[in-house]
């Protein structure tokens, strides 16, 4: 079956995924269940802490309440400034490890600005549409615009990956491994497999026009690679993270954000 | 069945403190700084990192999805213990946290497992685990008599009765530094600064029971902290004068939380009271000394209070005085070594990294090594001693005190004193020798029987 479009309520959304979307939709359902169920996991463990004085432990719930009224603690504005230079740039990484700063930099504004432009597509997707009375041309317009700024984060994305695989492969001292490493390698790879694939996916996406559309026979829209793209990235990134070495991601900015830049 | 309880409990911790556990990122960069790591050559146990990860291991172990799934992971007696011990191989300066980029708190995560441990019942370590007995029933951790607290004054020393400014002299300049007393003493007189001194009535700050993780015994550190806060109040101390390091950072930090509110006066360390008197110009410096020093900013003045610069503002101000810096200063510094019960428990790491902090000084070609704590003076001059440098160790205010023309003498030294009880810049003194022991007088021999264990030899800790 070509995916042409989605139809919801009448109206043709274009389908960016060129995957059929009911397997996007379960794994997407299936990938927030088990991130969730991983965090309330984790917020359950920490709740498990009883501090000094205190006769009971916090709960998930007493531990999520904990650690947001911690961020906040010296007001909205402080926790801005933390969430801005702390976190978004990493200024406390930037004044003693340049390199690994640039590297970290690359991935997390890699992620975002691709994170971003997904969004700002599947708006276009829907405004199409549903705002702007506009036909499949509108997105594929806005898709096509969104083609750079695509590739500078994917090739931002990958450069930061490549530096981190060379500083593990020629950088061995101690002070880049810990012990029991493997579990990095893991997150290395399942990094390389997302990007990898995502461009992949991109240069069959990218010089999509409705033409190209119609000339495609209808089993390219499943292709078995953008497929593989989209659910291991889901699963990877989203399901596996509360479980994995990478939660730190998570965890690592709510810590400087909790204890107010680290200072 | 029943499913196994966990090896390990979560009392001590906060819900972000067990969140700290999973927020590192193994990136090794407090590896690089670490004291302890680089006095034990560098022995992956106790590097921080390591104990992150060894701790969140046991958590998940303990409390991950795979317990909850099919029962907690047996963690086995001698892996806690061995854990322990690495945990206790820290001074808790404060360099890992510093240098973390997820901004890990791990002074006070060490000090939570500490505690969590002791609870456990494999903490503390060596004799630390004196400190309980000797600091509730003693008040001091020195097995010294409460009315010797002053004992270090000397005829021309004035102290008030009653005064809003007070000076908090701590067990280690009362009992054992009295240098550091009579100097800080009289360079108050000499700028007409009525001050008063709790005398009999200062008990321990309670700064090595909080370091070691055994706050909880008895409740004794929270005890004195209220009993400080409460008699300086009725004394009518605005603001409390601090010589010591660690009695100021318990009293900046720990005190207020015992205390349960702000504290109802101002504490403030000599070093910025110096550098206040110095700005006001009552400073006059009266003598001059050509000598090229160095500052050792202690971790408890520094990094946990966030004191760098007044003391070099007072040592850039003297006469002759020349300041070089140690390529860790400020809030890089390298540990001296004595903090976290480790001069008490663990001599010989405690000797390892004031050898490294003495070696940095030597580095700078300084003749005098400065620090603005008792105990990292003492720990100095121990590393300086092993190294048999030809460097002199002192404190800010022992120095600042003969540059403005005062006596920095003690009272005659009794046989076998400390060393760190005179000057180590000014020797106008000297410490007569311990006599020998008188050889035991030979008792009539009881009939052979089965031999008793011996007890250990009871003998004051060194604290901090």
């Amino acid at each position: 079956m070509a995916t042409e479009g989605l139809t919801i309520f009448g109206k043709t959304v274009f389908d960016t995924l060129f995957i059929d979307w009911r397997i996007m939709v379960i794994t997407a359902i299936i990938s927030i269940i088990l991130f969730i169920v991983g965090m309330y996991i984790q917020l359950e463990k920490w709740g498990r802490g009883i501090p000094e004085g205190a006769t009971k432990s916090y709960g998930a719930w007493g531990a999520l309440k904990m650690i947001i009224g911690k961020i906040f603690e010296k007001g909205i504005g402080h926790a801005l400034e933390i969430l801005i230079l702390d976190v978004a740039f990493q200024r406390r990484t930037y004044r003693r490890r340049k390199l690994e700063w640039f590297m970290h930099i690359l991935i997390f504004w890699g992620w975002i600005g691709l994170l971003i432009l997904t969004i700002v597509a599947a708006a276009a997707e829907f405004a199409g549409p549903f705002l702007l009375n506009e036909d499949y041309t509108y997105f594929v317009g806005v898709w096509k615009s969104l083609e750079l700024p695509n590739n500078i984060f994917g090739y931002m994305l990958v450069l930061g990956i490549i530096i981190a695989i060379a500083r593990r492969l020629f950088s061995t001292g101690k002070d880049v491994q810990a012990r029991n490493a493997d579990i990095d390698w893991i997150l290395i790879i399942g990094l390389l497999i997302v990007v990898i694939t995502g461009f992949y996916a991109q240069i069959l996406r990218g010089d999509v026009t409705r033409e190209l559309i119609e000339a495609y026979p209808p089993t390219f829209f499943n292709n078995i690679t953008v497929m593989f793209h989209e659910v291991f990235t889901l699963l990877f990134c989203v399901a596996y993270l509360p479980f994995s070495k990478y939660f730190h991601m998570i965890t690592a900015p709510l810590t400087i954000l909790v204890n107010h830049g680290g200072e | 069945m029943a499913k196994e309880k966990p090896s390990l409990n979560t009392v001590n911790f906060t819900a972000a403190q067990l969140m700290e556990f999973d927020a590192c990122t193994r990136c090794g960069e407090c590896v690089k700084y670490c004291p302890t790591y680089d006095a034990r050559d560098k022995n992956q146990d106790i590097e921080p990192r390591d104990k992150i990860l060894r701790w969140r291991d046991f958590m998940t172990k303990s409390y991950g999805l795979k317990a909850r799934l099919f029962g907690p992971e047996k963690i086995t007696p001698e892996e806690i213990k061995k854990f322990t011990d690495d945990l206790y191989n820290c001074t808790t300066c404060g360099m890992c946290g510093t240098v973390c980029p997820a901004g890990i708190n791990t002074i006070e995560l060490w000090e939570s497992t500490r505690a969590n441990l002791v609870k456990y019942g494999t903490g503390p370590y060596g004799k630390q685990s004196l400190f309980p007995k000797l600091i509730e029933e003693g008040h001091n951790p020195y097995l010294k008599q409460q009315k010797d607290r002053l004992a270090w004054m000397t005829p021309d020393i004035k102290i008030a009765e009653k005064s809003d400014i007070a000076y908090f002299i701590g067990c280690t300049a009362g009992y054992n530094q009295q240098v550091l007393g009579v100097s800080t003493a009289r360079i108050l007189n000499k700028l007409n600064v009525p001050f008063m001194a709790l005398g009999e009535e200062e008990w321990c700050c309670g700064s090595a029971l909080i370091r070691t993780g055994q706050q909880h015994i008895n409740d004794t550190p929270r005890k004195a902290a209220i009993h400080n806060v409460e008699a300086l109040k009725a004394r009518g101390a605005k603001r409390v004068i601090f010589a010591c390091a660690g009695c100021f950072r318990a009293a900046k930090i720990d005190w207020p939380r015992a205390y349960g509110k702000e504290l109802p006066f101002e504490a403030i360390h000599m070093s910025q009271f110096l550098a206040e008197q110095l700005e006001a110009g009552k400073i006059k410096w009266e003598k001059s000394l050509d000598k090229t020093v160095t500052y050792h900013d202690p971790c408890h003045l520094g990094r946990h209070v966030g004191v760098f610069e007044e003391p070099r503002k007072v040592i850039k101000s003297m006469p002759g005085i020349k300041l070089v810096e140690m390529k860790r200063n400020r809030k890089e510094q390298r540990c001296c070594g004595a903090g976290g019960g480790v001069k008490a428990g663990i001599p010989d790491l405690a000797l390892g990294v004031a050898k490294g902090r003495v070696n940095d000084a030597k580095e700078t070609g300084a003749q005098a090594l400065i620090s603005t704590c008792p105990f990292c003076r003492r720990n100095l001059l121990d590393g300086r001693d092993e190294l048999k440098l030809d460097m002199s160790v002192d404190d800010l205010v022992v120095l600042t005190a003969n540059l403005m023309g005062l006596s920095t003498d003690v009272k005659p030294p009794a046989p076998g004193a400390p060393k760190e009880s005179i000057s180590d810049l000014f020797r106008t003194q000297t410490i007569p020798p311990k006599p020998p022991a008188e050889p035991k007088k030979e008792e009539p021999k009881p009939a052979p029987k089965a031999e008793a264990p011996k007890a250990p030899q009871k003998e004051a800790p060194k604290t901090k």
